[in-house]
Parts: structure tokens; C-alpha cells; sequence
């Protein structure tokens, strides 16, 4: 059935390549469409490979890029400044991204500025100074919503930006992707122990002469597997449950503890 | 190498760091007696846990350390369940205000802020207290004195106060108000800071209730066990803090180190072992007050979720 089915969309492709008048096109697949994080792990990789289907094979005039993003989980994040009040440092006034991505990472043939122009790159949201943020809201010290000027925004969107990349969050990897051969191409992207579960889209941008030519998406799961993401599940799903355990398992292991060194 | 991943803290962890921070302040709390939250949960603050998970955990730990100290002393009828049951009373409804404040100044981004200020605060108290008598104890022994504490009167304001109760074990008649009160004020601070609260409640029951120092221990525990309990599900069902691998690994580094802790004990004085723990006390204070009072390296903080 599936044999099947690859042959049909084998010629399918092939009856379309034949069509004619058509621009450079991208074929992709990640190696796994899950990533599991478990104990022993203190992160992972995940491979992407994809080749480029030349609209003229022997063109080697143009210079051919491949850009790789992967983000997901866009949400709210809050950004707090400290500042000194009656001689201690307090959180003191916050901005409000509404739709910052949980996790960002590009990779590329080169580094991005040498791909594109800096409105390409701004209009397509890539790189880590390009990210999509959302809506900014203001908040005072007493959490009331306070008039944010351009600047202060700027300047807690770097900071937002500087910290995820500190964590690992936002990254990346300007020699990430590298060619095998003429048209087959292979990405290498790190993921963090630290990135939240959940969805996150895999974008692949073939760029040609700072043009982006074609774009293809594919969904990317990440899930924490194995005890840790029982143990979490568990904790946000059933509270309750997981606190009287908690408090079951450290009575046991309390009185476990008075049999062994009993004098 | 050797790298756990902790599923409610997320974040990736030594195993051997955090069973020799385990180890180590089990050794304190088994060389001094003392229930040893008022280091760990700093120290988890120093190593980058959340200080939300910092706290909640280290009461779930306090849990296991409780109950295998008590067990000693129920074998010694050395608990005073009545009394128990008073000061558990005034836990509880301290537990329920602690972790709803807790999750109140969490929304507002302060939680920091509040564990740092009050470990400040409570250690720096109760630090230059144990130093300055301790010291003065070591100089007295020195000198040919006794170090004993003199007890001039034996009422206080405590014996004025109305709903009186009769405490057999612990031979006492007096009013509830003040243990319920005392219970109010170490369960709040069992669910802000994470510490079982004895350093508060043994001086409280010793000097205030005038209790028999041999029930002392064994009643505060046996409050304590319950009190810890309750803040663990409490924070479990309110910020999903309660890290039990975390816990697992504390305890584990905690209760062989206790068992060393007891043995070299035994072997100091009374009057040294205070200096050393109330020294011990105030250098945590001072780390966190510096910590508060120095420019940060960082401004800006993140954290997700919308700003109220």
C-alpha cells in the first residue's frame, strides 16, 4: 500500500517536474518527528536532511541557501528589570510579550546577513533579532499597565532575547546546514533538556540569491518520555494526588531511613 | 556525566552535587539537631533551582527527616500529643495562609524577593542570638562559671490568658491561645521558607510555654511532620512545586550524613556547638543580604505568563 502510494507520488512528482516553467523546490523530512527527553540525557539532536529540486541543474551561477527554523509554543512571557529600592535590589517595573516563542532555533548554509537582506530576514521573522515577540504591555511597579515608549520596549525585548539565548532557548547555528553534494542537504539542530513539551513547527526556507524561492513546514513533537514526563504529568494533572503521595513516599522513606541505622 | 534531569525543577542536575549538599547539611542537622531546611533551601536557591520548587520540596524532605527523628522519641514517650495537637492546630491554618500568600506574591513576581527577605531576616535573629550566647556560655566555662541559663520567674504574661488547658505530659496548665498562635506563626513560615520552623518553635516552647525540655523535641517534631505534610500538598495543588526526585536524592545525601553528623556531636560541647551553628546561621543571612543589597548582574528576569 504505501509502496504503492510512493510510487504514484513518484511519478506524480515526475509528471510535475516535466510540467515545465517552475522555480528551485524543496524536499525535506526530519529524522524524527518526536524527540524524547530522558533522565540520562542532558539534551539532543535532531537531523534534518532535504534536497532541492533544480529547476535548471547546471545553473551554478546562483548562489543556493538553505535557512532552517524551528519554534513553536508561543505564549505569554513576562520581562522583570530590578531596580534599587530603599537599598535593596526588587523586581520593579515588567513588559509583557504576548506571543514569544518557547523555544527558537535557526539554522543555515552561512550566516543569515550573508543570505539575505536585512528586510528579508525582518519580513520572514529569521534569526534571533527578527523573532516574532507579539503585542508589548507595560506594567509599573504596583503591576498597573504603564505607557511603553519604543525604546523601552527595544530594551526589554533584548533582554528577553539575551536570557532565552543564556538558557539555551534561542540559538543559532550559522554553519548549521551544509550541502552534501549538488542538491542534497543536511541540517544539525541541538535541543536543550530545557524546552518545553509540546508542538513546534519545522520551517525549511530555500533562499536563492536572497530571494526566498520556496518554503516547506513539517510538525515537530517534543516530549519528555519516561519517568521524568510521568512524574510531571502527574504533578500538573492530578495536584492532590501527587502532593499525598510526595508526603506518602517521604513517610516511608523517613521510617525506612530509622531501620537501617537503628542503633 | 552523571547528569539527572529533575521533572519539576526542569533543569538538568549533578547527581553527586545534590546528594553532597544532601549529605552535608545532614551532617549539620545530625551534629546539631536541628531539622536543616534553613541551609538546604538557600543552598538550592545558590545551585539555580526555582526558589518555588526550593521551598516546597525541601518541606516534603523535612517530611522524612521528621519522621525518622520522632520515632526515637515516641519509643521515649516523649511527646506530648495534647500540646501537639494545639500547636498543629495554629500549623494548619498558619500552612493555609503561608502557601496562599505564597502563590499570591509568586503572581506578582516577588517570591524571591519574600524567601530572601525572610531567611534574612529569621537567620540573621536567630543567628546573632545562638553566636552571642554560645560565645558567652564558652567564656563563662572559661572563666569557672556555670553556663547554665538562670529561670528567675516562673510566670509569665502566658499564665494571664484565658481557655486554660491542662497539659499532663508535659506537666503544664495554661492557656491554648499561645501554643495555637506559636503553631499560626511557624506554619507560615513552613510554607515560605520551607524549613520545618524548629529553630522558632523549640526556644518558643522552651521560654514562652515553659515546657520540660525532654517533651520539647519529640512534640515539636510530631507537629512538625504534620504541618510539612500539609504545606507539601498544599504547594502541590497550588504551584505544582513538590520536585519528589529532587526530594528523593536530598534525603538519600541527608540521612547518611545525619548518622556521621550525630556521631561527631556527641563528641563537641553544647556552648561550642551553638557558636558554630549560630555562626553557620549568619553566614547564610549575610550571603543572602548581600545578595539583595548588590547590584545584580543581571537586571531583567523572565518568566512565563502575563504580569498582573
Amino acid at each position: 500500500m504505501s509502496t504503492l502510494f510512493r510510487i504514484l507520488s513518484f511519478t506524480l512528482a515526475l509528471f510535475i517536474s516535466s510540467v515545465g516553467a517552475r522555480a528551485d523546490q524543496l524536499v525535506t523530512d526530519l529524522s524524527r518527528h518526536q524527540i524524547s527527553i530522558r533522565s540520562n540525557f542532558t539534551g539532543t539532536e535532531i537531523l534534518l536532511f532535504g534536497a532541492i529540486e533544480a529547476e535548471n541543474r547546471d545553473d551554478t551561477t546562483r548562489a543556493r541557501d538553505v535557512v532552517v527554523v524551528i519554534s513553536g509554543l508561543e505564549g505569554p512571557v513576562t520581562v522583570r528589570r530590578k531596580d534599587r529600592v530603599a537599598g535593596i535590589w526588587i523586581n520593579y517595573d515588567a513588559v509583557t510579550f504576548d506571543r514569544a516563542p518557547a523555544f527558537y532555533a535557526v539554522a543555515s548554509t552561512r550566516p543569515l546577513p550573508r543570505i539575505a537582506s536585512r528586510d528579508t530576514l525582518s519580513v520572514t521573522g529569521l534569526g534571533l533579532a527578527h523573532i516574532v515577540l507579539g503585542r508589548a504591555t507595560g506594567n509599573g511597579p504596583t503591576g498597573s499597565e504603564t505607557e511603553l515608549s519604543a525604546a523601552q520596549r527595544d530594551t526589554f525585548a533584548t533582554a528577553l532575547l539575551r536570557t532565552k539565548e543564556q538558557q539555551g532557548l534561542y540559538r543559532t547555528e550559522p554553519n548549521g546546514v551544509s550541502f552534501l553534494g549538488r542538491s542534497l542537504f543536511r541540517a544539525t539542530i541541538s535541543i536543550p533538556a530545557n524546552v518545553p513539551n509540546g508542538l513546534y513547527t519545522a520551517k525549511v526556507y530555500l533562499i536563492s540569491d536572497g530571494i526566498i524561492v520556496d518554503a516547506v513546514s513539517t510538525p515537530l513533537y517534543i516530549v519528555k518520555s519516561g519517568i521524568e514526563r510521568a512524574i510531571y504529568a502527574f504533578a500538573h494533572e492530578k495536584p492532590l494526588l501527587y502532593g499525598i503521595f510526595a508526603v506518602v513516599f517521604a513517610t516511608f522513606a523517613g521510617w525506612a531511613a530509622t531501620l537501617i541505622f537503628k542503633d | 556525566m552523571f547528569q539527572i534531569y529533575l521533572p519539576i525543577a526542569e533543569m538538568p542536575v549533578n547527581v553527586f552535587l545534590i546528594l553532597g549538599m544532601g549529605g552535608a547539611v545532614g551532617f549539620l542537622s545530625g551534629m546539631f539537631g536541628v531539622g536543616g531546611g534553613f541551609l538546604m533551601t538557600p543552598l538550592l536557591i545558590f545551585t539555580g533551582i526555582p526558589p518555588a520548587v526550593a521551598v516546597a520540596t525541601q518541606a516534603n524532605q523535612t517530611v522524612a527527616s521528621s519522621i525518622s527523628g520522632v520515632v526515637a522519641h515516641w519509643r521515649r514517650s516523649a511527646v506530648d500529643f495534647k500540646m501537639g495537637g494545639m500547636l498543629l492546630t495554629g500549623g494548619v491554618m498558619g500552612a493555609f495562609a503561608g502557601v496562599y500568600l505564597f502563590s499570591y506574591v509568586r503572581e506578582i513576581g516577588q517570591v524571591d524577593l519574600m524567601i530572601s527577605l525572610s531567611y534574612v531576616v529569621f537567620l540573621g535573629i536567630i543567628g546573632s542570638l545562638m553566636l552571642n550566647e554560645g560565645v558567652r556560655a564558652l567564656l563563662a566555662v572559661r572563666g569557672g562559671r556555670s553556663g547554665a541559663p538562670t529561670h528567675r520567674a516562673h510566670h509569665n504574661w502566658v499564665h494571664g490568658l484565658p481557655f486554660k488547658m491542662r497539659f499532663r505530659r508535659s506537666k503544664l496548665y495554661i492557656s491554648a491561645i499561645p501554643p495555637i498562635a506559636i503553631g499560626l506563626f511557624v506554619g507560615i513560615l513552613v510554607a515560605i521558607m520551607g524549613v520545618s520552623g524548629g529553630f522558632i518553635m523549640v526556644p518558643a516552647m522552651i521560654y514562652m510555654l515553659r515546657m520540660p525540655t525532654n517533651v520539647v523535641i519529640g512534640t515539636s517534631l510530631f507537629q512538625i511532620i504534620f504541618v510539612t505534610g500539609l504545606v507539601t500538598v498544599l504547594h502541590s495543588v497550588e504551584n505544582q512545586s513538590v520536585d519528589v526526585l529532587l526530594a528523593l536524592l536530598l534525603l538519600s545525601g541527608g540521612v547518611v550524613g545525619a548518622q556521621f553528623g550525630a556521631r561527631v556531636g556527641q563528641k563537641l560541647r553544647g556552648e561550642q556547638l551553638r557558636a558554630l551553628l549560630g555562626f553557620i546561621v549568619l553566614a547564610v543571612a549575610l550571603r543572602l543580604g548581600f545578595d539583595l543589597v548588590m547590584e545584580p548582574a543581571d537586571l531583567f528576569s523572565l518568566s512565563t505568563g502575563i504580569a498582573p
